[in-house]
């Protein structure tokens, strides 16, 4: 790992980003999201599940989706080619890329924290676990812009991980049968398994997270290379 | 055995520690000086810069490159040279660890194709291919100073590789804003940004017209005459000529002929002289003794307008080896 080459990515993207349009307005979604909520029953207490779909929005949409579209438009654009023919190693590119994303994720999720009430989170296992998550998401986004050949083709992508990932609190509203498989399976879901933590604040959900989070690194890790041969 | 006492005289505990100090250094400077020499005889004293054997590349069932063996020599600039799908673009991104070779032997600054990835290698070589590309957002200048902190090179090295490429006064453009030559000018200057040992160039020129094509052959002369190796890739016969102390030539996958320019030239000229005379008249006689006394004759009455030897062109060369134009 070089920490001037991390930089130098870094710098390279923020430049990048702030000149992208397409993707400047993206953090603002979970934000606008988390006001809209917040207005709603104001005398009533926001139930839990509402702010970890908040925080779903803000990792599907902004670390996942932001990162995807980058890596995406490195790739489409050839631009990735330099920077693995670089010096930069695997790591050094990986997390140059994902500052930007990382820096806009930590903006959009405390603005969108403090709008909701950011108390439940203000405990060391709830960090760890949205710490997990966060990677989780950002290698997901980074293996998924990996694997895309355009950009174009990160829209196809967005809205399945949007619902899958983001949204899967939702599933309750289905009234599905307790032992249901779909609701067995959307509970191990990292969402749904931070607000279990909440419930219970049993350590196993915070495993189960990362495990997500390393099932997530392998597909990364998988399709950079993929992208790194021309084969 | 060594006790504490035998390695310092006064057995003190500050003495003993200060020894096991002593000790640790000289075997890490021993270590570095060795590491040096490896790095000195890995990479920048090879005779042969780039060694090809028995190449094979295979696409599903198409065969790109058959049997390819070549070297280059440190600071040569040497010219693959071949029409469009000849193989070309395939040697270059092997030989920089982008494709995977199906069989064969392809060592690269004494390397294996494994250590191609590591960042040691990476910074001795330079690449310009149809792979190469730029930050169209971005300003040229910061394009090139990515390049320049990925490569460890100093800021300085943006100004001089503009100068290089004849483009003072345009790193505050931005790359989208830029006409094709021009980019093609800023991805050369970004494969040399790091001054490399060894530079791959994949139709260096292609975009450029013939004023920036002069100023980039003649600073690609003046980087070989520092030292840089440079493997370029061509179908245009007078850059060849102008650049390459030699050429190979590539054809479906095949080597057809490598050797000097000049040598090839001689090697497949008819030798004769052609000679037109002031009355119109076109004479082509061999170079033999026999004709020797017609020529002086010729010269002696003053009929001679022009006089020349055969010289094929390297594209004639490869009409004749091949039976295919250069340029299709």
């Amino acid at each position: 790992m070089n920490i001037s080459r991390i930089c130098a990515i870094f710098e390279k993207d923020l430049k990048d980003f702030m000149r992208n349009t397409s993707l400047l307005f993206m953090p603002l979604l979970p934000i606008i999201l988390a006001i809209l909520y917040s207005r709603m029953g104001e005398s009533e207490e926001m139930p839990i599940m509402m702010s970890y779909l908040v925080v779903g929005t803000v990792f599907t949409a902004v670390s996942t989706g932001c990162l995807m579209i980058m890596m995406a438009e490195e790739k489409e654009k050839k631009t990735l080619r330099g920077l693995i023919q670089s010096p930069a190693s695997f790591i050094d590119i990986i997390i140059g890329k994902s500052l930007v994303t990382t820096l806009l994720t930590v903006i959009s999720l405390f603005i969108s924290l403090l709008l909701l009430g950011i108390e439940p989170f203000l405990n060391v296992k709830a960090i760890i676990a949205l710490f997990f998550t966060f990677i989780f998401f950002l290698l997901l986004g980074i293996g998924i812009g990996l694997f895309v050949k355009t950009v174009a083709m990160t829209t196809a992508y967005m809205m399945p991980i949007l619902f899958l990932f983001g949204f899967t609190p939702f599933v309750d509203f289905l009234n599905l049968d307790k032992g249901s498989i779909v609701l067995k399976i959307a509970y191990a879901f990292p969402i749904p398994q931070l607000i279990r933590l909440d419930e219970t604040g049993s350590w196993r959900h915070v495993g189960v997270v990362a495990l997500w989070m390393l099932g997530a690194a392998l597909f990364a890790y998988i399709c950079f290379i993929r992208t790194r041969k021309d084969d | 055995m060594f006790s504490k006492g035998s390695f310092h005289p006064n057995n003190s505990t500050v003495d003993w520690k200060k020894g096991t100090i002593h000790a640790v250094l000289a075997v890490r400077s021993a270590f570095l000086r060795y590491a040096r020499v490896r790095k000195f005889r890995g990479g920048s004293r090879l005779e042969n810069i780039i060694q090809v054997e028995n190449l094979q590349k295979q696409f599903a069932n198409e065969t790109a490159i058959e049997a390819l063996s070549f070297t280059v020599k440190r600071g040569e600039i040497f010219g693959l040279l071949g029409p469009s799908g000849a193989g070309k673009t395939t040697m270059i991104k092997i030989m920089t660890g982008e494709l995977a070779k199906t069989a064969g032997d392809v060592q690269v600054l004494g390397m294996q194709p494994a250590a191609f990835q590591t960042a040691r290698f990476k910074s001795q070589i330079g690449i310009l291919s149809d792979n190469s590309a730029l930050y169209e957002r971005l300003t040229v200048y910061d394009n090139l100073k990515l390049f320049c902190k990925l490569y460890g090179a100093p800021i300085s090295a943006i100004s001089e590789s503009l100068q290089f490429v004849n483009l003072q006064g345009e790193q505050d453009k931005r790359v989208s804003k830029l006409s094709k030559g021009m980019k093609q000018r800023v991805l050369l200057a970004k494969a040399l940004i790091h001054k490399p040992a060894l530079v791959f160039l994949d139709e260096p020129t292609s975009a450029l017209d013939p004023g920036n094509t002069e100023h980039i052959h003649n600073g690609l002369k003046q980087l070989n005459a520092a030292g840089t190796t440079i493997f370029l890739n061509t179908h245009n016969m007078a850059e060849a000529t102008a650049l390459c102390d030699r050429v190979a030539f590539l054809h479906e996958g095949r080597l057809q002929e490598i050797g000097e320019p000049q040598a090839l030239r001689y090697k497949y000229s008819n030798h004769a002289f052609h000679i037109r005379t002031f009355d119109g008249k076109k004479l082509v006689l061999d170079n033999v003794p026999e004709n020797a006394a017609e020529i002086a004759q010729l010269i002696t009455d003053n009929k001679v307008k022009e006089m020349h030897t055969d010289n094929p062109t390297l594209g004639d060369i490869f009409l004749k080896v091949t039976g295919k134009e250069l340029v299709s």
